[in-house]
């Protein structure tokens, strides 16, 4: 927020004239309804489009040129539909669950970091917020499907509550190592942490991305990317909504646009995942071997801000495509398979990566593999 | 007073209240989840950032669950209808009434007690962040609590799924 | 309290109001449809619901949600420990601090071993080695 407000200062002809709420409550707004919703919209055109790529077929090309505002046609045909609660069903619960959904996946966009001058609220806890926040879509998703008064909708809500909650633990645990890598909680941090570049000196505290620190960090990586497929019910983790199983699973009886936002929620917490996992392993907003702040001339802040900000984009967008590509790839796990992954695998695992790597600090002092070479090289 | 600090008191109070009064148990649950936030956004104000954090991540999202879980699965418990209770307030609501009493001189006189600060000061310190601390004291001062708490978590889980075999 | 959670609440307050912006705009736009008894019902692909819409107890729903408890409180206790770990290598503490995270992360590990072979983490019941306690 420091940062953005000095970016806000630097245009202070424009925004000086405002108090600091509300600065805050349009860097919400313009990130809310400029990022994350229209991620949401256009994300279920993009799946469709890569799903009919790989079934090597043509997606949907009727409405506008490649058939891109289809997400808009999608959304007013979901306005229109008749509001429908099932008998006997809990209405209060009932508009009440894709509430959680929603303000889960969208309030953790608020520590994204967009690029070193755009991150919304870089507060000191910045790793446990985006926990704690993403942790409010589990009660959704159950109170939502026991309002529906429909077995299969309970049974498909108990079990998506459960796997949710019981990934967190694996994605915690690989954010850990992280965390003892940075020394710190703060994501602005994390990410300034990971930029290197070969054209001069790097400050003592820079290390190459997170993902190459050491082999433990990396093989972190591909933990925290699949407790995230598990914590956004994303095949081969797709039982809840399982859509040849329970029907819709949890969201059997929800229709219309209480659907869309279900939908909605999932593909924000889809991008909030990969975004988690751009920011904590892949350097986020950096250019790998290049710091575009220490060339010889000095850009504007805006420059810089918009090539950081695309940057973070690209490689997020990278982790979504391969998201959306294992879904049309690999086959459902059961529900067995499922939750005896999580405890028996990934738990222990996630365990021998938080110890691995803080051997390996201890050993070699906090050095990152590339420092190493760095060192002797 | 700040106004978001005093919507998040009534916040947590009125839903509290709601889940002491209200007649159906899954909305009382409901509620909970309200007040655990209300709860822990008056921890970031007290400056207890980690601590607001943890306050979510562990009762937002597992205690909350857990109770849901409960009611959910538990046909008899759901169907309880929580006993009208009009006839028998008036006790309890003298005890409460002494014991917020009671609370309020104690708290009073512990913040007096304590050397006066400045606004800017106050404000200053509820902004640093303190997960720093909380590390270094437990793994300083407070070594042996830190390690007490998973010997206690372990007694938990293993007397909770002892208890939950087929029996 | 720190200036980036005005943005979080402001965040909070924007997503939560979206909710009713956008079921409004559908409660304009949407027809009111007539309450036939056929269509309220609950969808069971074409059947006729039998019973009511309960579950039988099953308790593993609850072992999960304890289990994940117990490694909840853990993880978030050891968070503040490892934000001082990289200090502590430049103070020189590092190998109690290593040490104490690890006794840490190693009796709660037993726990979970304890319960993986006694055949408590198992989801379908009958595919354990050793016979539950009586």
């Amino acid at each position: 927020m420091v940062q953005s407000a000095q970016f806000a200062h630097s245009l202070e002809g424009w925004f000086g004239f405002l108090p600091l709420w509300g600065w805050a409550a349009i860097s919400a707004g313009l990130v809310i309804y400029m990022l994350a919703l229209p991620f949401g919209g256009l994300a279920t055109y993009i799946e469709r489009k890569i799903a009919a790529d790989m079934q090597d077929r043509i997606g949907p090309n009727r409405v506008g040129p490649i058939g891109i505002f289809q997400f808009a046609a999608d959304a007013i045909k979901m306005l229109s539909k008749e509001d429908f609660v099932p008998k006997g069903g809990d209405r209060f619960l009932f508009n009440l669950a894709p509430l959680f959904v929603v303000v889960g996946s969208c309030t953790a966009f608020a520590v994204l970091p967009l690029s070193k001058y755009l991150i919304g609220a870089d507060v000191n806890i910045g790793v446990i917020f985006l926990l704690a926040v993403t942790t409010l879509i589990a009660p959704g998703l159950l109170l939502g499907s026991w309002a529906s008064e429909n077995k299969w909708s309970l049974l498909g809500g108990l079990r998506a509550a459960s796997q949710i909650v019981s990934y967190e633990i694996p994605v915690a645990l690989s954010i850990l190592p992280v965390v003892l890598i940075s020394g710190s909680l703060q994501i602005g941090q994390i990410v300034e942490q990971q930029g290197w570049t070969v054209f001069g000196e790097n400050p003592a505290t820079n290390h190459f991305w997170n993902a190459f620190h050491n082999p433990f960090t990396f093989f972190s990586m591909f933990l925290l990317f699949v407790g995230g497929l598990a914590e956004t019910n994303r095949i081969p983790f797709d039982l809840p909504e399982a859509e040849s199983e329970l029907v819709s699973g949890f969201n059997t009886e929800f229709s219309g646009m209480r659907f869309g936002l279900y939908a909605l929620g999932e593909f924000c917490d889809v991008f909030v995942m990969s975004a988690m996992v751009t920011a904590l392993y892949l350097g986020g907003w950096h250019i790998p071997f290049l710091d575009i702040e220490k060339l010889g001339f000095a850009l504007p802040t805006g420059l810089v801000a918009f090539i950081q900000f695309h940057m973070f984009m690209i490689k997020t967008l990278l982790v979504v495509f391969v998201v959306m590509w294992l879904r049309w790839t690999l086959p459902r796990l059961r529900v067995d398979q499922l939750m005896g992954m999580c405890w028996k695998g990934l738990l222990p695992l996630a365990f021998f990566n938080v110890l691995g790597t803080a051997l390996w600090m201890w050993v070699f002092k906090g050095q990152s593999l590339m420092q190493l070479l760095a060192g002797h090289g | 007073m700040n106004k978001v600090l005093l919507l998040a008191e009534i916040l947590t109070v009125a839903s509290a209240l709601i889940v002491g009064f209200h007649p159906n148990i899954l909305y009382a649950s409901v509620f909970l989840l309200f007040t655990f936030c209300g709860v822990a956004v008056m921890f970031l104000f007290a400056g207890a950032d980690f601590l607001a954090g943890a306050q979510v991540i562990i009762y937002v999202g597992g205690v909350t669950i857990l109770i849901l879980f409960a009611i959910m699965l538990t046909q008899w418990l759901y169907k309880i209808k929580l006993a009208d209770i009009r006839n028998k307030m008036v006790v309890p609501a003298l005890l409460s009434a002494a014991v917020g009493v009671f609370l309020y001189r104690a708290l009073h006189q512990m913040v007096a007690a304590l050397p006066p600060q400045t606004p800017e000061a106050l404000e200053k310190f509820t902004a640093t962040p303190k997960t720093a601390a909380i590390g270094q004291a437990l793994l300083g001062g407070y070594l042996f609590p830190f390690e007490a708490i998973t010997i206690l978590l372990l007694g938990a889980m293993v007397g909770a799924v002892w208890l939950a075999r087929p029996e | 309290m720190e200036t980036g959670f005005i943005t979080a609440f402001w965040f909070v307050i924007i997503s939560a109001l979206t909710v009713p912006l956008m079921l409004g705009v559908g409660f304009l736009l949407r027809p009111k449809g007539k309450d036939t008894r056929r269509k309220m019902t609950a969808y069971e692909c074409g059947e006729e619901p039998v019973g009511s819409a309960w579950i039988k107890f099953n308790i593993r729903f609850y072992i999960v949600a304890i289990v994940f408890i117990i490694f909840d409180v853990e993880m978030a206790a050891i968070f503040p420990a490892a934000t001082v770990f990289k200090d502590s290598i430049a103070n020189g503490t590092v190998a109690l601090v290593f040490g104490e995270i690890f006794l840490f992360v190693a009796l709660l590990l037993i726990g979970l071993i304890y319960c993986w072979v006694r055949g408590d983490l198992e989801w379908v019941k009958g595919v354990t080695k050793f016979a539950p306690n009586k």
